[in-house]
C-alpha cells in the first residue's frame, strides 16, 4: 500500500498547474565574512557567554589539561563520560584520570548500548567531547556523531566540556556544510549544531537553563 | 493656470464625515492646485471586497476607472481607499484583461493626502497653527499599505504651536477593520480599548490620524466612553487654522 | 486533534476574560518581537533575507514534487525507510504498527504539529502504546488535555500553581513549588526517566533536506536529541510542504526561522539526521522512519493562491505581532495552528465552512504579512478565502452567505453604479436613522449593527453630505478667487 499512496501524491503534485520559478533576489553576505580570526573568537565567545556558556582560551593542550583539572577540582567530580574523537584522544583523559582521581569513561567501555546508555545518564557526573568545528555568527559548536563522537556524550550529563581547537574556528554555517555534506555517500549518521546549554520558557515564559540538555557548557578553546 | 487634482471622497467621509473632504478641499486650494470633485463617483468597492462580494466590488471597481480614469492626479483622504484601487483592483480584474490594464494604468496616479502634500506639491506648512500636544494613530493602511508615515509626521511638525507627543503602539491597529467591528466586537472593543488606554496614557490633547475609519472607530468610543476626548483627522487639524475643529 | 473551530466566539468571550491569558498576551508577544527586530540585524540587509527566505520557499512549493523524489532517493540511499501517507489513517497506523511490531509499550515525542493534526497520541494510546510528550510546553498541554496556546510554547499561558498541582499529582513532583526553575527541575528528573528506557522515539522535521536526504529538528530542551540518541528506533513525520532544496537554504531558513521565532541567533540544539546508525556506533537508531504526510495538501497544492499557505515554516511571529491573537491567545482558533498562520491553513485543510470565523476575524492591518520571512500575504489570502465562501465554491467548501447579507450587497451594488441611485438611496434612508439620534449622535440602531453599537455611537449621516454640499464648497472658492 505504501507504493500506491506514495504514486497518487506525487502524481496529484506533478499534475497541479505551475507558476514558473523566479531568480533568487540577491542576498547580501553575512558579516562574518569579512572578519579576521581574533574578531572571530571574539564574537564567538561573546555569543556563548550571551546563552550563559563559559568560554575559556588555553595556549595549548597541556594548558587545556590544567584546566579540566581546576574545574574537576573546583566541581568536586568523580566520574566523568567522554568521547574518543581525535581532539580528546590527543589529551589522553583516561590517564589524565588516573592522576586527578577522576574516573574517566568512554562509551567504548561499555559491551553493549543499554549499558552504555545507564552509565552516561545515570553515572556521569560531566560529558568531555571535543568538537569539529566553532562557528562565531552564533557561538555555536559542531559535532559530527559517530563511532568516536556517541550523541550522549554531550546530552545526558548536566554538564558539558567541549574542547575546540581554534584553527577549527569558521565565520558561519556553511563552512561547517560544505565539509561535512561533502560527500553523500559518507553522511554523518547525525551532525549537530549546539548553541549554549539546554534551555526553555515553557513555563510562563520565564527563561531557564537545563531543560533536558546539559545545564551547563563549557569550551576551552585551544591555541 | 492652476493644476486640477480630482478629488476621491470615500463613503465613509461623503456620509459621516463630510467636513474632512471640505478641509482635503482647502488644503489643496492652500497647496496650489484647483480641486475638481467628479459627482459620477460613489464608494471604491471597499465593503464588497473585504466581505469576499467580488462580483459586486467589480462593478464598483469599474464605475470608479469610469469616473477617474482620465484623471491625471486622483487625491483622498483615506489610506485604505487608495490601497484599494492601486492594489486589489488589478487582481479583482485580473480575468478582464482591457479592465485590468486601465486599473494598472490608474493606479501610480492615485494618492493619499498627506502621501500628496508632502511627496508631490512639496508642501509641509499648510500655515496651521495650535497649542498643545498631539497624538498620532498610524492607520494599518497607510503605514503598511501604502508605506506612509513620515508624511503625516512632517505635516503635524510643521503647525506652529504643536508639541509632539509619542503615542505607545502608534502602530497598532485600532480594531475598525470595517465588518470586523460589528460582527466581532469583543475583539475590537479590546483592541480600540487598548488604543484609547495608549492615548489616554500619553497625556496629548488631541489624536490625529489620517483614516475615517479609524476616526468613526475611535470617536465612536470617545463618544460613548469618554466624552470630550478629542479625535481629528489630519486634514481638519491641518485646515482648521488652530481652532482645532 | 478535536476540531473547534466553530466555536470561535464563544471561546473569544471566555478567553477575554481570562485574566491570566492576558497578562501573557500582554508581555510575551511584544517581547518576542523586540527580540525578533533585535536579532535580525545581524542580517547586513534584513528585507533582503527575508525577501531570500521568501523565494526559497517559493521555489521548494514549485518544484515540490521533484524535490519531494529526490529527498527520498537520498534517504533510502543512505539507508533510511520512508513510508508516505495520504491521510491521518494511514499515518497513524503505519507508525503504531512500528510501534506494536517492536513490542514498543511507550514512546517518547519530540514536538510535531502534523501528528496533532492526525491525533496520533489517541491512537498509539488505543493501542496500547502510551505517547509522552517531552517538549514542556507540550507535556503540560498533554497531561493538561489542552489544546495549543501558542505554536512554540504550547502551556506558556498555564499559571505556575497549575503547574505545580499538575506535577504533584502526573510528574512524581515530591514538595510543591510555584518556582518556574524548580518545577522545570520536576519535570526534566520524570521525563529523564522516560528518555532512558526508550525504545523508540518520535519527531517532527523541521526541514527535509532534498539535495542530501537529510531531516534537520530546531530545539532548546534537548528533548528531540533524546528522542533521536537514546532509543533503537526512531520515526520521523513530515507534513509534505516541509522540503527544501539545499543545504544552504536550510541553513538561511533557519537563520530566519531562529530569529523570527525567539530572537535567537540560533536555538541550543540543530540536530541533523541522514541515515540509521552506523554499526559500530553506541547510541543513535538502528533504524530511521520517515513519514512523509498529506492530509489535504495535495489538494491545496492544486490552487495557485492557496498553495502560498505551504511555505509556512512555523516560526509564529505573525502570531506575535497580530493584535488579534494579542487578545485572544491560541485556545479561540479551535484547532492545531493558531494565530494569522492558522487562519490561512485551518481554512483549507478543515473547509471554509467549518472555519467561517478564522478568515474573517481580521481587520487585514497587514501585521503579519510584514513580518512573514516566507512572504506569505495572508491578508490577501483572507480576501480569497472570503470571496470563494461567499460563491459557494465547492472545492474548499464554500458555504455561501446568508441571504439577507447577500441581498444587502446586492442593493449596494445597484447603488455605486450611478451617484443617482446612491444619493437616492442615501436622501432615502437618512431621515430613519437619524431619526434614532440622541445628543447628537446615534447610540442604536437596528439588531444587526449591535455589534458596533454596543461600545460606540456613530455620528449621524450628513446632513448634507459631500456629494450634496459640493456645489457650495465649490462656489467658496470662486468667491475668494
Amino acid at each position: 500500500m505504501e507504493q500506491s499512496a506514495r504514486d497518487e501524491i506525487l502524481r496529484k503534485l506533478k499534475a497541479a498547474p505551475k507558476k514558473g520559478i523566479r531568480s533568487r533576489p540577491v542576498l547580501p553576505p553575512l558579516r562574518e565574512l569579512s572578519q579576521t580570526k581574533e574578531e572571530l573568537i571574539e564574537k564567538f565567545t561573546k555569543n556563548l557567554v550571551e546563552e550563559t556558556g563559559v568560554v575559556l582560551r588555553v595556549p595549548d593542550n597541556q594548558a587545556a589539561l590544567d584546566k579540566l583539572t581546576e574545574i574537576i577540582q573546583a566541581e568536586g567530580l568523580k566520574k566523568v563520560m567522554v568521547s574518543t574523537d581525535d581532539v580528546v584522544a590527543s589529551l589522553d583523559l583516561p590517564a589524565w584520570g588516573k592522576r586527578n582521581n577522576v574516573q574517566v569513561m568512554t562509551p567504548k567501555d561499555f559491551p553493549d548500548r543499554n549499558s552504555f546508555r545507564d552509565a552516561v545518564f545515570n553515572e556521569a557526573e560531566a560529558g568531555i567531547t571535543g568538537a569539529d568545528f566553532a562557528v562565531a555568527e552564533s557561538g555555536t559548536l559542531a559535532l559530527i556523531h559517530n563511532k568516536d563522537q556517541a550523541r550522549l556524550v554531550s546530552l545526558a550529563p548536566i554538564l558539558h566540556m567541549a574542547i575546540v581547537p581554534l584553527e577549527r574556528m569558521v565565520p558561519v554555517y556553511e563552512r561547517v556544510t560544505e565539509k561535512v555534506f561533502a560527500k553523500k555517500d559518507q553522511l554523518p549518521s547525525q551532525f549537530i549544531f549546539i548553541t549554549g546549554p539546554s534551555m526553555t520558557g515553557d513555563i510562563q515564559g520565564a527563561l531557564f537553563k537545563g531543560m533536558h540538555g546539559p545545564r551547563r557548557l563549557i569550551v576551552i578553546l585551544v591555541g | 493656470m492652476k493644476k486640477d487634482v480630482s478629488l476621491f471622497i470615500p463613503c465613509t467621509v461623503d456620509l459621516f464625515l463630510p467636513h474632512i473632504g471640505e478641509a482635503t478641499v482647502s488644503l489643496l486650494r492652500r497647496g496650489g492646485v484647483n480641486p475638481v470633485y467628479h459627482q459620477e463617483q460613489t464608494c471604491c468597492g471597499q465593503p464588497a471586497i473585504n466581505a469576499g462580494y467580488q462580483k459586486e466590488a467589480r462593478q464598483a471597481a469599474k464605475h470608479f476607472i469610469e469616473v477617474f480614469g482620465k484623471d491625471e492626479m486622483v487625491v483622498s483622504p483615506s489610506g485604505s481607499c487608495v490601497c484599494m484601487v492601486k492594489y486589489h483592483y488589478p487582481e479583482l480584474l485580473a480575468d478582464e484583461p482591457e479592465w485590468r490594464r486601465r486599473a494598472e494604468d490608474l493606479a501610480p496616479r492615485v494618492y493619499e493626502l498627506s502621501q500628496y502634500l508632502v511627496d508631490v506639491l512639496k508642501v509641509e506648512d499648510l500655515g496651521a497653527s495650535f497649542a498643545g500636544k498631539v497624538a498620532y494613530h498610524e492607520s494599518c493602511h497607510i503605514l503598511r499599505g501604502l508605506g506612509v508615515s513620515e508624511q503625516p509626521k512632517k505635516l503635524i511638525q510643521a503647525v506652529k504651536g504643536t508639541q509632539w507627543i509619542p503615542l505607545n503602539a502608534a502602530d497598532s491597529c485600532c480594531g475598525f477593520g470595517g465588518e470586523f467591528a460589528n460582527h466581532y466586537p469583543d475583539i475590537s472593543e479590546a483592541m480600540v480599548k487598548d488604543k484609547v488606554d495608549n492615548y489616554l496614557a500619553s497625556g496629548a490633547d488631541l489624536l490625529l490620524l489620517c483614516e475615517p475609519g479609524c476616526l468613526l472607530n475611535i470617536g465612536g468610543y470617545f463618544s460613548r466612553n469618554h466624552p470630550g476626548k478629542k479625535v481629528m483627522h489630519l486634514a481638519n487639524f491641518l485646515a482648521g487654522n488652530g481652532r482645532g475643529e | 486533534m478535536e476540531i473547534k473551530t466553530e466555536q470561535f466566539t464563544e471561546a473569544v468571550k471566555r478567553e477575554l476574560q481570562n485574566a491570566r491569558s492576558r497578562a501573557f498576551l500582554k508581555l510575551m508577544p511584544p517581547v518576542l518581537h523586540m527580540k525578533r527586530d533585535i536579532s535580525l540585524a545581524t542580517f547586513p540587509d534584513i528585507p533582503a533575507a527575508q525577501a531570500y527566505g521568501a523565494a526559497i520557499r517559493e521555489e521548494a512549493m514549485e518544484r515540490l514534487p521533484e524535490l519531494l523524489e529526490e529527498f527520498e532517493k537520498n534517504a533510502l540511499a543512505n539507508g533510511a525507510k520512508v513510508f508516505w501517507a495520504r491521510d491521518a489513517g494511514e499515518a497513524n497506523a503505519y507508525i503504531t504498527n512500528l510501534a506494536k511490531e517492536r513490542g514498543v509499550k511507550y514512546v517518547t515525542k519530540g514536538k510535531s504539529m502534523v501528528t496533532e493534526e492526525t491525533g496520533l497520541n489517541e491512537v498509539l494510546s488505543k493501542n496500547g502504546v502510551e505517547a509522552w510528550e517531552t517538549d514542556l510546553g507540550e507535556f503540560i498541554a498533554q497531561q493538561l488535555h489542552r489544546p495549543p496556546f501558542h505554536i512554540v510554547g504550547p502551556a506558556i499561558n498555564v499559571p505556575v500553581e497549575e503547574v505545580c498541582d499538575l506535577f504533584m499529582k502526573k510528574a512524581n513532583m515530591k514538595e510543591p513549588t510555584l518556582d518556574p526553575v524548580k518545577l522545570g527541575y520536576a519535570a526534566r528528573l520524570f521525563l529523564r526517566d522516560k528518555f532512558h528506557h526508550v525504545q523508540m522515539g518520535i519527531t517532527g522535521i523541521n526541514m527535509a533536506v532534498a539535495e542530501t536526504g537529510t531531516i534537520i529538528n530546531v530545539e532548546n530542551e534537548g528533548n528531540i536529541r533524546f528522542t533521536k540518541a537514546s532509543p533503537p528506533t526512531q520515526v520521523s513525520v513530515m507534513s509534505l510542504e516541509k522540503v527544501v532544496p539545499t543545504m544552504y537554504d536550510a541553513l538561511h531558513l533557519i537563520r530566519l526561522l531562529c530569529r523570527n521565532c525567539t530572537g535567537q541567533k540560533l536555538s541550543a540544539y540543530v540536530s541533523m539526521d541522514s541515515r540509521p546508525k552506523k554499526k559500530d556506533e553506541m547510541d543513535g537508531p538502528e533504524e530511521l522512519f520517515i513519514v512523509i504526510v498529506d492530509n489535504g495538501r495535495t489538494k491545496i497544492y492544486q490552487d495557485l493562491k492557496a498553495r502560498d499557505v505551504l511555505r509556512c515554516i512555523r516560526c509564529a511571529a505573525c502570531l506575535n505581532i497580530c493584535p488579534v491573537y494579542r487578545q485572544i491567545g491560541g485556545y479561540a482558533y479551535g484547532w492545531v495552528y493558531s494565530g494569522p498562520m492558522g487562519q490561512v491553513l485551518n481554512p483549507v485543510l478543515l473547509g471554509l465552512d467549518r472555519t467561517q470565523d478564522l478568515y474573517r476575524a481580521s481587520t487585514l492591518c497587514g501585521s503579519c504579512k510584514s513580518v512573514c520571512p516566507v512572504g506569505i500575504d495572508h491578508p490577501s489570502l483572507f480576501l480569497y478565502y472570503r470571496a470563494k465562501d461567499v460563491l459557494g465554491d465547492p472545492y474548499f467548501k464554500g458555504k455561501k452567505r446568508p441571504w439577507t447579507e447577500e441581498r444587502i450587497f446586492k442593493g449596494w451594488s445597484w447603488a455605486v453604479n450611478r451617484s443617482w441611485r446612491w444619493n437616492l438611496g442615501i436622501r432615502m434612508v437618512r431621515p430613519y436613522i437619524n431619526k434614532k439620534a440622541t445628543g447628537g449622535v446615534i447610540r442604536k440602531l437596528t439588531r444587526s449593527f449591535d455589534g458596533w453599537f454596543r461600545s460606540r455611537d456613530l455620528p449621524p449621516l450628513a446632513e448634507k453630505t459631500f456629494h450634496e454640499r459640493w456645489n457650495e464648497i465649490n462656489k467658496g472658492k470662486r468667491a475668494n478667487g
